[in-house]
């Protein structure tokens, strides 16, 4: 892996390389280049997963030319699929170098259990949603019950708007989450449970389920499973697997010809 | 393009969450919460992930400034500190030391807040010391 990093960067394959680095005793992204060449030697794949593909959007925004590689599992390859559908990455310019990771319905065998989770405490299992739960059990709950226990899990949102944030597929330069006529920042509490509704439905078709939400989420909302079960309705109706090919989503709202630019920073 | 990566400690509340700083080019892009953090582990609160925002503001005050009839107006900081000593002398010669108060913050270091305590004590010559965690 080392040896194809380097050869890369040195045959100007790619202009940088992202991937992981030990620093200060922790696995975090690290952008390798040309210059450092004998840094590709401290190059580690890490437990740890960032968004490699939204850091590289971030990077194409200032450069459109730029050719970059990065480290991607399963769910960075998603999401550069993703990215390419909305005009936010060029795949001519990105170079993904697989590695193993996490199943998911889209690829059931894989050897990375970082998503397992943990066990939900009882109070949890009494009145809210398991984060573990499968969509089955979930919607086997009557609608009264499934009302209460997904509101008492939406009502412990405190709008740090991480979800948006850490998402890889989340770009949009004016974000219905911070409109002030939808649902203005700064106002609290939290409007429940529209704003984690607005945000579901904008994930149909869209959400690639690398769970990066939920990991970053500080009241343990279990929205990966919420975004899971509005993508059965693609993978149901329409037979599409969100990020599995560079195809657009049958249920998009804005036509045949998507038109968005680059996010203006 | 040159794009770091730099791991540090948000600097608003005592909690002390792990954020990484992505820098592309010289300029601070974009806060990442860091994910093996043993504090935060991965997650952060509205304030930490805006981090950098206030760094490329041009609201930011980048020189010191002391407010003369009512106006603010740029000044050097040896200036600026100078002003502040008279002033703080004014205060206690007129009022007494226990006229003055200083106000740390439960996220600075301890040498800072050792620091700032020793002002109160042995310079302005007060027990008033409090911090923020308090209000
Ligand atoms: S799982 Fe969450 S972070 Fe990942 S793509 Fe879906 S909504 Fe975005
Ligand atoms: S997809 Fe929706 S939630 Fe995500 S950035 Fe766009 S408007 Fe915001
Ligand atoms: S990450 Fe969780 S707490 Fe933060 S805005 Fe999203 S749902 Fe709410
Ligand atoms: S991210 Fe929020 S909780 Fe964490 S240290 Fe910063 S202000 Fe405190």
């Amino acid at each position: 892996m080392k040896k194809k990093v380097k050869k890369w960067l040195e045959d100007g394959t790619v202009d940088l390389f992202l991937g992981y680095k030990i620093d200060c005793g922790h696995p975090l992204p690290h952008c390798f280049t040309r210059e450092e060449l004998d840094d590709v030697d401290h190059l580690v794949v890490g437990e740890t997963r960032y968004s490699l593909e939204k850091i590289a959007t971030h990077l194409a925004k200032k450069d459109p030319n730029l050719k970059i590689g990065l480290l991607a599992r399963d769910c960075n390859q998603r999401a550069i699929n993703v990215l390419t559908i909305w005009h936010q990455l060029d795949k001519e310019k990105i170079f993904p170098l697989n590695v193993n990771c996490c199943p998911s319905p889209i690829k059931p065998q894989a050897d990375c259990s970082y998503m397992s989770g943990e066990t939900a405490a009882s109070y949890k299992l009494q009145v809210g949603i398991d984060n573990a739960m499968d969509i089955e059990s979930a919607d086997a709950f009557s609608d009264r019950e499934k009302n209460i226990r997904w509101m008492y899990e939406f009502q412990k949102c405190i709008k740090c708007y991480g979800c948006r944030n850490i998402c890889p597929v989340c770009f949009c330069a004016e974000c219905t989450l911070e409109h002030k006529d939808l649902i203005g920042p700064g106002r609290l509490p939290p409007q429940v449970p529209i704003f984690h509704l607005v945000r579901a439905s904008h994930m149909v078709g869209r959400c690639i389920d690398c769970g990066l939400c939920e990991d970053a989420c500080p009241m343990d909302i279990p929205l990966r499973l919420l975004y899971r079960k509005v993508n059965t309705i693609t993978m149901d109706i329409f037979d599409y697997n969100t990020g599995e090919s560079c195809e657009q989503s049958p249920l998009s709202l804005l036509g045949d010809k998507v038109t968005l630019s680059l996010k203006p920073m | 393009m040159k794009c770091t990566f730099t791991p540090s400690i948000c600097s608003y509340c005592g909690t002390g969450c792990g954020v990484l700083f992505e820098t592309i080019d010289g300029r601070l892009n974009s806060t990442i919460p860091m994910k093996s953090h043993p504090v935060s582990q991965g997650k952060l609160c509205i304030k930490g992930w805006n981090l950098h925002e206030h760094i490329n503001s041009p609201m930011r005050l980048q020189k010191p400034m002391v407010k003369t009839f009512g106006r603010f107006i740029n000044t050097s900081w040896d200036e600026a500190i100078q002003i502040t000593a008279d002033r703080f002398r004014e205060i206690i010669d007129q009022y007494g030391p226990d006229s003055l108060g200083v106000l740390v913050s439960a996220k600075m270091s301890n040498e800072e807040n050792y620091l700032a305590q020793k002002l109160a004590r042995a310079v302005f010559g007060t027990n008033n010391v409090d911090h923020c965690a308090r209000l």
